[in-house]
């Protein structure tokens, strides 16, 4: 008769231990990502119209993909929104390094931190009432849009009533509620670098352009992609704003890409078409993800 | 035999009673006693925040004291409405009163999400005596609240598009009365009308895309030019000349309207004609309030409202509008409470306190009310715009949402100048029959009712 092992006290750790404690992330995880992301992949194979649920849902392989990839609105919306995030991305960049570039200098720490906090009301901004506020700056007899060119000379504009109006005006607002998130991205970035080694190079050179490409650079790159990501995802999905300014008018002018899905989804009811749509933006995404970290991403040594 | 003669005189004697009952009942309807099965139930509606639903709310404590059924209404936006009701009736949902724009009938009688009105009305116990559906206006009843031949719904909000004109402004260019047309409108007032140095404007046409686009403005200027957006087979019309020359009449009357009317919507266009920045406005019947109320409006005495005015093909004002449809996902009991909600709110016994409520009521015989006519400017050029009109003044089958997105865009594109009329005519034309095509229209599967 073998001595049987001696027992293990019950220390409450077992093999699935780490699995439980993962687990409530996971299942979240499964529950908002993927379950509905898996649901869209199936819907997008089938037709899948709400208004003809009497002809049922049947599966049609990949003949919505097929309509998307040859219905010009599609590519035209998604040129749109390409040079939407063209025209706003410089702007918000450049502007939010000027800014954390100034926030950044010593002194006047009261002030700073004032000029921090405020920098946080325009994120905090519905997106819905950014598109409200904008239908009110870009009016034409009232807003403070025509009052502000007014201070120049220039005489007052339609904004919302032409294409090229329309569009510098959901580009505006879209830099005015950026700006900020780049700002503090970049604040936080600079904050990163180091002390001494910033001391150092100021004692080396009195050129701030220089500090900013040999110092600085570096530690902002990580946020940069980070930034340039988020951005790109949220440009692609941009809705409510448009939405409540111009609802894509006049005409196409601000028809961005999302505007034109929910269009086909909820008044057309075309599930099927629109969840094509968005599984093609999100590959998008995520090409576009790795493409900026191939390019922009550097480890900081 | 014999059980044959009982049978037949059973028969004599019930087709006797039903001669002889209906005197005895139409004395009125005991609403409490019809209601009293039903006692408790819960009716879920949406609602839109327009005066016609602010009517109702305001009366309908009165009525959940009579019948103890509670009607419980969510205020949405009209521009959502549609999007909330499909998904309701495909997730079989709480809904248990469909409210039906004009121009969604199709869809909803189609897909069987609302029941006809004739499933509940032989139903006496809860069907008021009074129901009357001959005394709702036709044209009302007719586009509103049926699809092929068959009464789904009974006209509740109702809308006709009026051309509500500042006299003051009228008169100091020299016209004591409106313009009857729209060629007079276009040659005659507007020229006159139009100062822009002042920021004053003959007339505004509101044309924010969506259905502001495609119903207020795009057909408006397409029916009374004797156009058509389809032609009896369904294919488009648009490139017809009658058609053309609405869209080219509508094309040239802008430069008598304000810059940026492409992105008004109803909101601006009233906001401008009440700070007498416009003169004159094609509009909804229902705006009368907004227009009238002194805390909106500068207008005060100088309001004047007359019918839209005549075009080539006559008089063919635009024509909107909601009915109130009992929904088949509803279990049945609701259904029946739905019923009885239903008909109070559309029947003759309320249409005066409604429409002194602030609604505008889609039964005739309230209208011929001395007192009605004389305090509401509206009624007499309302009245006589639903005389005569076309049901299908946008399409009511259940394409049009998509069709209307299609008008929409390159309706809006057209009144920008970046496409001429007749090449946006031919873009709509041509992805308009694509979208029936997949409906059916043309192969014969599906009859052609609009």
């Amino acid at each position: 008769m073998s001595a049987a092992p001696p027992r293990r006290s019950y220390s409450g750790y077992g093999r699935f231990t780490p699995l439980w404690f993962l687990a409530p992330a996971v299942l979240a995880l499964l529950v908002i990502g993927i379950y509905p992301t898996l649901f869209a992949l199936v819907t997008s194979l089938r037709q899948y119209n709400l208004t003809r649920s009497r002809d049922g849902f049947p599966f049609i392989g990949l003949a919505n993909y097929q309509q998307v990839l040859s219905d010009p609105t599609f590519w035209e919306t998604l040129g749109r929104t390409a040079k939407f995030f063209l025209c706003v991305m410089p702007a918000e960049i450049g502007l939010g390094l000027g800014i954390a570039l100034l926030l950044h200098q010593p002194g006047l720490g009261a002030l700073r931190a004032l000029a921090r906090v405020s920098l946080v009301i325009p994120l905090a901004t519905t997106y819905a009432v950014v598109g409200l506020l904008g239908r009110l700056i870009f009016n034409r007899d009232f807003g403070i849009a025509n009052g502000f060119i007014g201070l120049f000379g220039v005489p007052a504009f339609d904004w919302l009533g032409n294409s090229a109006g329309a569009f510098a005006a959901i580009c505006i607002m879209d830099v005015w509620q950026w700006t900020p998130f780049c700002a503090l991205i970049f604040l936080s970035g600079l904050s990163m670098v180091p002390v001494e080694i910033e001391e150092a190079a100021r004692l080396e050179t009195g050129s701030k352009a220089a500090l900013l490409r040999n110092v600085q650079l570096p530690y902002l790159l990580p946020g940069f992609t980070a930034m340039l990501i988020l951005r790109s995802a949220d440009v692609l999905k941009l809705f409510d704003v448009v939405f409540t300014m111009t609802r894509g008018g006049p005409g196409a002018a601000t028809e961005l890409i999302s505007v034109y899905i929910q269009r086909v989804g909820f008044r057309v009811f075309d599930l099927g078409t629109a969840s094509a749509q968005a599984l093609l933006l999100l590959v998008i995404t995520i090409i576009l993800a790795r493409v900026y970290i191939r390019f922009f991403y550097r480890e900081i040594e | 035999m014999r059980p044959l003669l009982r049978t037949v005189s059973a028969a004599v004697l019930f087709a006797g009673a039903l001669l002889a009952t209906p005197p005895a009942q139409a004395q009125g309807w005991d609403i409490a006693k019809a209601a009293a099965p039903y006692k408790g139930t819960q009716l879920n509606v949406i609602f839109l925040d327009r005066p016609g639903y602010r009517a109702i709310i305001k009366l309908l404590p009165e009525f959940e004291k009579q019948t103890g059924i509670k009607v419980n209404y969510e205020i949405v936006p009209y521009e959502n409405t549609r999007e909330k009701e499909v998904l309701n009736f495909n997730s079989k949902g709480d809904l248990s009163i469909a409210l039906v724009d004009l121009v969604w009938i199709g869809e909803f009688a189609e897909n069987g999400w609302i029941v006809p009105v004739s499933k509940l009305s032989g139903d006496a116990a809860i069907t008021d005596p009074n129901l009357n559906l001959k005394g709702f206006f036709p044209l009302l009843l007719d586009a509103f609240g049926s699809w092929g031949g068959t009464t789904y719904g009974l006209p509740f909000d109702n809308y006709s598009g009026l051309l509500f004109y500042n006299k003051c402004m009228l008169k100091d260019a020299g016209f004591d009365k409106p313009p009857a047309t729209w060629d007079e409108l276009a040659n005659t007032y507007a020229p006159k009308l139009t100062v822009p140095a002042k920021k004053q404007y003959g007339y505004a046409l509101q044309s924010l895309r969506g259905e502001t686009q495609s119903a207020d403005s795009f057909m408006r200027m397409l029916w009374p030019a004797g156009g058509s957006l389809l032609d009896k087979s369904f294919r488009s019309n648009l490139g017809s000349k009658d058609s053309q020359a609405g869209l080219q009449f509508r094309q040239d009357l802008m430069k008598y309207m304000p810059p940026g009317v492409v992105s008004w919507d109803h909101a601006e266009a009233v906001n401008a004609f009440a700070q007498n920045q416009v003169a004159m406005i094609t509009e909804w019947s229902a705006f009368y309030s907004t227009v009238t109320d002194p805390k909106t409006s500068k207008l005060g005495d100088c309001l004047g409202v007359a019918p839209e005015p005549a075009g080539a093909a006559g008089r063919l004002p635009a024509l909107g509008g909601f009915s109130l449809a009992v929904a088949s996902q509803a279990p049945e009991k609701e259904q029946k409470a739905a019923w009885i909600f239903i008909q109070w709110a559309t029947s003759e016994a309320i249409a005066k306190p409604y429409v002194q409520a602030g609604g505008v009521s889609g039964r005739m015989a309230v209208y011929d009310d001395p007192a009605i006519k004389s305090a509401y400017q509206f009624v007499d050029p309302m009245v006589a715009s639903w005389q005569k009109g076309v049901p299908e003044f946008r399409p009511r089958f259940p394409a049009w949402p998509a069709v209307s997105e299609v008008v929409g865009e390159f309706g809006s594109k057209m009144m920008l100048g970046e496409l001429t009329v007749e090449q946006g005519a031919k873009e709509i034309g041509t992805r308009m029959e694509a979208i029936l095509q997949k409906e059916g229209y043309y192969d014969g599967k599906k009859k052609l009712i609009q």
